[in-house]
């Protein structure tokens, strides 16, 4: 049996479809989306999940109708302000990788700043929001990043880039749930998911529960992780006796 | 026991300098820094304003009530720098304070003259700080001997003559001083608008500190419960003779209230962590800005700390409804004329409001005597001109609907020459352009919430666009709101 992963993502996907098959507006999908949410960080806390990330809202959200990006940010905000103490006291720390856009209203910024000022110093669990995030976005901004810091071509390893990517100190990602069946990246933690293990259960986002996300960990469980040689190692620390 | 006394205002261990009575040694340097020194600065401020020349010269100048987070930290600042370890630094401070009071003088609503530097008010305003630190003692439990009574006396006294040369007007021993103090009690204070003012509006309208400035909500609910509490506790701790001058009775339980407030700052100065209990500490939580200067780190824990509950607060503190216009870069010149212009917070915008703005202002640069003459002249050929071109019904002072009915006329010469001389005493090296040490000496503020990216200096014709455009134009800024607008 493998141990619990590290660092859990998960695309969550199908809040339209669900919205459509119950004849309700794609909002509606996007609102019923919060319960999965909050599930799901329980079961990663309860599972021993060190590092939890979600991919909320990617760059190329903002081509979607404006009713509907306004809905889905205003839908963050109330998120972010109800869950905010019940997060804190659960000992969990929250990110946002991303976010930086000008077209994020100030006041939800705020929120955003608020939450990971009051939550910076909590270590049980690591939540990264993927907000407003492009993973490309973040190599393009690593390597600029290398190039204004004036890194010697040479010097430039796959260890030193990391470095300049946002939140340099996030490990690479183990597992990554992709709801409602779909089998894309989408542009999601591009350089963090190279060598993670994918599901895709098709139940859709607004009905994923704890239940899918242990039956998710299980599948992992019983994966054998190659990291693109022919074996793991035990003496990673991985693999178990 | 031994241990805890050190953080007490007299540790019997520090011998005082007999040739320097204000030296790092004395009682007195070390109160200053503590921060049960705001309960003895609130208390003295009601017995000075029942004094009929400083309550006219506060009534009619003083920012205290719109602006208190700002008067009370340059009151500490001031008072720190009054007993600084470097004479020089003390004898700088004197003389700006004189300045200062200098050139708040007028006539009171009776027709009576007052003059904020006059002797007599000043020694009333020492006795006040004196008493009321003799009487936090008392209250917490901490009586001072007499040796120890007699060496703070000679404190204060030497803090007077600091701006006294002639020695002021304190009497030479304590004996004196209590009958000087009935006396004055019984004959001279009065109850006037600023005591009324003061216990009635300052503690229930206090705005909030910086630091909770964006959950206005949650401020306004602590202060209902907080603010008849500081009210009734300030009030049991005035002397019995004059709270039955001015008529307040003494509610039942304050005694008891007064007497948990004060030992509860005793037993914090002596049990909590020094750091914990310094003023700065405080300030520094209650504004952000404040002890960035500072740059020590001792505070940083504590500042994380205040960082996460502010921002618990906030995001504790219901939302503004949606489509709120809470991000919009205008204001509307009513707001722009309460939050800025009328620093006084009468309603009007007189002399007294431009005034106090140069007076910050100053206060900040801590300026010479020569800029300081400058900016108020400066500062008052704005006025004669806002006055000419708004004041249509002529009763000396301007209006809000006067100010909106006329405000696009605000980009005067006169007002240009104001950008223009901030520019020069901001810019202390003479090299034509703020940089950010500058800048930050100003503001209070790191460079780059204006700037916008780019270098870290402005220049003169950049400084004097930003200023025309914030006081002409209304556009918000970061900047100048901590400035001029937020307490």
């Amino acid at each position: 049996m493998r141990d619990v992963p590290h660092h859990v993502a998960c695309v969550m996907d199908g809040n339209g479809r669900w919205a459509a098959q119950r004849s309700l507006p794609r909002t509606a999908g996007h609102q019923a989306a919060e319960a999965a949410v909050i599930d799901v960080i329980e079961a990663a806390h309860t599972a021993g999940v060190g590092w939890l990330s979600l991919y909320a809202f990617s760059t190329e959200n903002w081509r979607r109708p404006a009713a509907e990006v306004d809905v889905l940010l205003w839908l963050v905000r109330r998120a972010i302000r109800k869950h905010a103490l019940t997060l804190h006291t659960r000992g969990i720390r929250c990110r946002f990788l991303g976010g930086a856009d000008p077209r994020i209203p100030p006041p939800l910024a705020r929120d955003i700043d608020d939450l990971m000022t009051l939550t910076r110093d909590n270590r049980r669990m690591t939540l990264t929001v993927a907000f407003d995030h492009g993973g490309r976005r973040d190599i393009v901004e690593a390597a600029r990043s290398l190039i204004r810091d004036g890194v010697p071509p040479e010097q430039v390893t796959e260890e030193s880039f990391a470095r300049h990517l946002p939140h340099p100190d996030m490990p690479e990602v183990d597992l990554v749930i992709r709801t409602s069946g779909e089998q894309r990246i989408s542009n999601f933690m591009l350089w963090q998911v190279a060598y993670a293990e994918w599901v895709f259960p098709p139940v859709l986002w607004p009905d994923f529960r704890a239940e899918h996300f242990w039956e998710c960990l299980d599948v992992y469980r019983r994966r054998d992780r190659r990291f693109g040689g022919v074996q793991v190692p035990t003496a990673t620390g991985k693999g178990s006796s | 026991m031994s241990d805890a006394a050190p953080t007490g205002i007299d540790d019997g261990t520090t011998p005082a300098d007999p040739a320097d009575p204000l030296s790092p040694g004395s009682m007195l340097h070390r109160l200053s820094h503590q921060a049960r020194w705001g309960l003895v600065a609130t208390r003295a401020i009601v017995l000075e304003a029942a004094h009929p020349q400083i309550g006219a010269a506060l009534i009619t100048n003083s920012t205290f009530v719109a602006h208190p987070w700002r008067r009370l930290r340059n009151t500490v600042l001031s008072a720190q720098r009054m007993v600084d370890p470097d004479e020089r630094v003390r004898r700088r401070e004197a003389a700006r304070l004189n300045r200062l009071h200098a050139r708040i003088t007028g006539t009171d609503a009776e027709g009576r003259p007052f003059n904020a530097a006059d002797p007599e008010a000043r020694a009333w305003v020492v006795a006040t700080l004196f008493e009321s630190t003799v009487t936090m003692c008392r209250l917490s439990g901490e009586s001072l001997d007499g040796p120890a009574l007699d060496r703070l006396y000679a404190e204060f006294r030497a803090f007077l003559a600091l701006m006294d040369p002639d020695g002021g007007r304190l009497p030479p021993t304590l004996r004196e001083f209590w009958r000087y103090y009935e006396l004055m009690i019984e004959e001279r204070l009065e109850n006037t608008e600023a005591v009324r003012v003061i216990l009635d509006r300052l503690f229930a309208q206090v705005p909030a500190p910086p630091l909770l400035r964006d959950s206005p909500a949650a401020w306004a609910a602590g202060r209902a419960l907080a603010g008849p509490v500081a009210t009734a506790i300030t009030v049991a701790s005035l002397p019995e003779s004059l709270r039955a001058r001015l008529g307040l009775p003494e509610l039942p339980g304050t005694r008891t209230l007064i007497h948990t407030a004060y030992l509860s700052t005793r037993l914090a100065t002596r049990l909590l962590p020094e750091a914990w209990t310094r003023l700065d500490t405080i300030m520094g939580m209650l504004d952000p800005t404040y002890s960035r200067r500072e740059g020590g780190d001792a505070l940083a824990g504590l500042r994380r700390g205040a960082a996460k509950a502010g921002a618990l607060l906030r995001l504790l503190t219901p939302a503004p409804q949606a489509g709120a216009a809470d991000d919009s870069t205008l204001r509307s010149a009513a707001r722009f004329f309460s939050e800025v212009l009328d620093q006084t917070g009468d309603g009007y915008l007189d002399w007294p409001d431009l005034a106090a703005m140069a007076r910050e202002i100053a206060t900040r640069l801590d300026l010479d005597a020569r800029d300081e003459d400058r900016l108020f002249t400066a500062f008052a050929d704005w006025w004669r001109e806002l006055r000419k071109e708004l004041d249509t019904d002529g009763d000396g002072r301007v209006t809000g609907q006067e100010y909106a009915a006329a405000a696009a006329a605000m980009t005067s010469s006169a007002l240009i020459r104001v950008a223009e001389v901030l520019f020069d005493v901001t810019d202390v090296d003479d090299d034509q352009v703020i940089d950010a040490g500058e800048y930050r000496a100003l503001f209070r503020a790191a460079f780059d919430h204006d700037a916008g990216g780019g270098d870290e200096r402005l220049t003169r014709a950049e400084f004097v666009r930003r200023f025309l455009n914030f006081m002409a134009g209304r556009l918000h800024s970061d900047a100048y709101d901590r400035l001029f607008a937020q307490s």
